[in-house]
């Protein structure tokens, strides 16, 4: 993720970045609304007062977005977080991913409902390095894992998730 | 990793996450539709840097320290020999060249940002107050002795933005 330029608009910086970084906020919060809410507040921190500090920016407000969401989750009601993680995390029926152009949807949308059964822990990793296209070491460092468990639960969530399609593959 | 889960990464690869909502966009616009060009933050390694002149004031403490310590040596030793003690530390004592530390190394770590709330500019403009939490760390070395002094100072900074409007 590059950071932003001089005569470069917000506009156009959440533009490119955005969606990802709200994916991101989605694997950490118990809602879309949530998402919205850590990423807004991240983001502006970031906007008026981290954007020209040393360091990589995408590192910097994912940290950011996490930390948002830790505490977010904390100000929470404790019973109703307890109550809605029994539901598997992503409990809403929120479309993550955009249609894929020319063809059919069923596809994304399996693949979606297999995404919201993985475990936490799981999904987190795999949505930051296929979407974010973080390395183990930079994930390792974000979640406080070694790179050899993040690299772990990469290749667990892949193969969990080839388990949940391939019937629908081949079926 | 086999093939087919590879085949899997390259679908999930495919996938693009979707837009921002419009609702949140709308948010950001009213938080950051007023902010205005970049500012440029200095760092503790610019050269052009104000606390480059703290550092400088804080080496030439530091020779100061070093030639009064010599010179706190010398009298004991002149005393000594003036008492028929063997004046044996004369020689091997550093110069105050020797005694010399030069700073080599700064570093800053912002730590903490934290809003302070709303206030007034000077030229009575609404804005608000940001304070800046860092810890900022010296390091000198001797190169003569190659001991090596390291500080580490708390500050804080506080600056004043203009809120937006809307």
């Amino acid at each position: 993720m590059e950071r932003p330029h001089g005569n470069e608009t917000w506009k156009e910086w959440i533009g490119a970045h955005g969606p990802r970084l709200l994916l991101c906020a989605r694997q950490w919060t118990r809602s879309l609304a949530d998402a919205e809410d850590v990423l807004q507040e991240a983001f502006v921190r970031f906007w008026r007062h981290q954007r020209d500090l040393p360091g990589d920016p995408q590192a910097l407000l994912l940290v950011s977005i996490r930390r948002a969401a830790l505490d977010l989750a904390r100000r929470n009601d404790r019973r109703l977080a307890r109550e809605q993680r029994a539901d598997g995390g992503l409990e809403e029926t929120v479309t993550l991913f955009a249609r894929l152009p020319g063809e059919g949807d069923e596809r994304r949308q399996e693949i979606e409902a297999a995404l919201g059964r993985l475990p936490d822990e799981q999904r987190e990793v795999l949505v930051l390095k296929i979407w974010q296209e973080l390395r183990f070491e930079q994930i390792g460092e974000l979640l406080g894992i070694s790179p050899n468990t993040a690299a772990s639960r990469y290749r667990y969530a892949l193969t969990a998730l080839r388990t949940q399609l391939e019937p629908l593959c081949h079926g | 990793m086999d093939e087919s889960l590879q085949e899997l990464e390259n679908e999930l690869k495919r996938l693009r996450p979707q837009s921002l909502p419009d609702p949140l966009l709308q948010r950001l616009e009213r938080e950051l539709g007023a902010v205005q060009a970049p500012r440029r933050y200095t760092t503790a390694t610019s050269l052009r840097s104000w606390k480059w002149a703290g550092w400088s004031l804080a080496g030439a403490a530091m020779v100061a320290l070093g030639v009064f310590a010599v010179s706190l040596s010398r009298t004991g030793t002149a005393t000594r020999a003036a008492h028929g003690a063997p004046v044996v530390a004369a020689t091997s004592h550093p110069s105050p060249v020797a005694n010399r530390y030069e700073p080599v190394r700064a570093s800053s770590v912002l730590y903490e940002l934290k809003d302070d709330g709303a206030t007034y500019l000077p030229d009575q403009t609404p804005g608000r107050q940001v304070r800046y939490r860092y810890v900022d760390t010296y390091t000198w070395k001797n190169p003569a002795t190659k001991a090596s002094l390291k500080w580490s100072v708390p500050r804080d900074e506080v600056r004043l933005v203009q809120a937006s409007l809307d």
